[in-house]
């Protein structure tokens, strides 16, 4: 337990940056993932067969391997691909970005399905194109379904980019890394990252479960 | 005939190997009040939902005013706003006032300014008796309002033709008249209206002809007096003995 204070003591700035490197990486990872994910989830939903097929492969794929590979990959892969430089930070995040852009299309695909067949009806029948019936009437009704999987997706992913330390970039697994390096005190070190990353998902859920409350009420 | 508006030609529908439509031909015209009964799963939603292509007719022609609505460069949504309809299930826009749902698809497809749209839509309103409640939001209404709602929706984009399948089958028996009034008020100021109704005295009362639709077909149609009196079908005859 000294020891444990000790450590909080002397290395507490590189525990507060792994944190804020979590938190900005699922930030970066939800948001970026959320647009390109109703991309796909609209690909997913288009009457052509081609970019249907596009998107659900691209899904499968995804979602079909590991995580820790697919890191792996982006991070090797990349570099090579791109003319210009990418730190190896921003590698990761691309590749967290994808990751998370297949799960998320999913999400939403699920949340406009359950929108009442009904209404989409009515939106056709008084002649809205089928853009405004997304737009006005399907959407706004969906995104109820959506933000509640929505910030359970962030939750996963504030453990999910944990993986993101083998490469070092900066997140609250490094941080536990190298302080365990500088003081080989590992299981205290473990034990703070541990009990951040505890507490950090017990707020978020706990908001999550507010946010829910207060979408049901609007009903 | 210059003045039909509705016109199919051996219409068929089929949900896979399911035939529901076995090949309808009829003609609706200009203000024509027509009632459409029948046993459940005889095709009647089916019917009402391929002239509006809400389902894709399988076969066979539909024509609005002359035009060939299965024709694959018709623009839908267009067309769509000439022709309303009024669901079972209400359907009103839950995320959206009263008012917003009347207006919404005026400004956003007809191009009215938001005021107009506004004054017009409060006009209906008032006319189904709903103007004080302009805007709440629609789950604050009771069915018999929701579906008053539904039909004042409808009638904003000024369609020429409207279709109704059963707009009182999902309603408690003392909000079933509220909504019959406001329908049989539209048949009255010359609105051509196709209903799918379980109310036989309400179709027997509006209707100029009436279609009995059963396993696909139109096994009878006529005027309601014959089809409630005497009708000839075997079908019409033992369908009429159990529901009246
Ligand atoms: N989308 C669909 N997919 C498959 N089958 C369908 C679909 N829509 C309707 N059917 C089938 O078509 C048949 C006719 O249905 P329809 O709703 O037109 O009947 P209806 O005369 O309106 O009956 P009801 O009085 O119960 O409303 C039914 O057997 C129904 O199960
Ligand atoms: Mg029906």
């Amino acid at each position: 337990m000294e020891k444990i204070i000790g450590l909080l003591d002397k290395y507490y700035m590189v525990y507060l940056q792994g944190l804020w490197g979590t938190l900005w990486i699922s930030a970066v990872t939800v948001l970026c993932g959320t647009l390109l994910g109703l991309l796909i989830a609209a690909l997913r939903m288009s009457r052509s067969k081609l970019l249907n097929s596009f998107a659900g492969a691209y899904i499968e794929v995804l979602r079909g391997t590991p995580i820790l590979l697919q890191l792996y990959f982006f991070w090797i892969g990349l570099p090579k691909l791109l003319p210009f430089e990418l730190s190896d930070t921003m590698c990761i995040v691309v590749a967290l970005v994808i990751n998370a852009s297949a799960y998320i299309s999913e999400i939403i695909r699920a949340g406009i399905n359950a929108v009442d067949k009904g209404q989409w009806e009515a939106a056709r029948s008084v002649g809205l194109s089928e853009i405004h019936m997304m737009t006005h009437v399907i959407m706004p009704q969906a995104v109820k379904n959506i933000l509640p999987a929505l910030c359970n997706e962030f939750i996963t992913t504030v453990k999910g980019t944990s993986l993101a330390s083998v490469f070092f970039v900066g997140e609250l697994m490094t941080s536990y890394k190298s302080v365990q390096a500088a003081t080989f005190l590992a299981l205290q070190s473990l034990t703070i990252v541990g009990v951040i990353y505890f507490l950090l998902n017990f707020i978020l859920s706990r908001l999550l479960r507010v946010l829910e409350r207060r979408l049901t009420a609007s009903d | 005939m210059t003045d039909e508006i509705i016109r199919t030609e051996n219409l068929k529908k089929s949900f896979g190997d399911l035939e529901v439509l076995k090949g309808i031909s009829t003609t609706i015209r200009q203000g024509e009040v027509v009632s459409i009964i029948g046993p459940s799963g005889g095709g009647k939603s089916t019917f009402l939902r391929c002239l509006n292509l809400l389902e894709q007719p399988t076969e066979g022609k539909v024509y609005f005013k002359g035009q060939d609505i299965t024709d694959k460069k018709l623009n839908t949504s267009k067309f769509r706003q000439r022709m309303g309809m009024v669901f079972q299930n209400f359907n009103v826009f839950p995320n959206m006032t009263v008012l917003d749902n009347v207006t919404l698809a005026p400004i956003l497809e007809k191009k009215v300014p938001k005021a107009q749209a506004r004054e017009e839509a409060l006009a209906l309103l008032r006319r189904v008796g709903l103007e004080e409640k302009a805007n709440e939001y629609p789950r604050k209404l009771s069915g018999g309002q929701k579906q008053r709602l539904a039909i004042v929706r409808a009638l904003a984009m000024q369609p020429e033709v409207m279709l109704f399948d059963e707009p009182t089958s999902a309603l408690d028996p003392e909000m079933v008249k509220e909504v019959l009034n406001v329908i049989m008020e539209l048949t009255r100021s010359g609105m051509t209206c196709l209903i799918v109704t379980h109310e036989m005295g309400f179709a027997r009362e509006v209707s100029d002809r009436v279609l009995f639709i059963c396993d696909g077909v139109i096994k009878e149609e006529g005027s309601p007096d014959q089809i409630f009196t005497c009708p000839h079908d075997p079908s019409t005859i033992k369908f009429l003995s159990m529901v009246l």
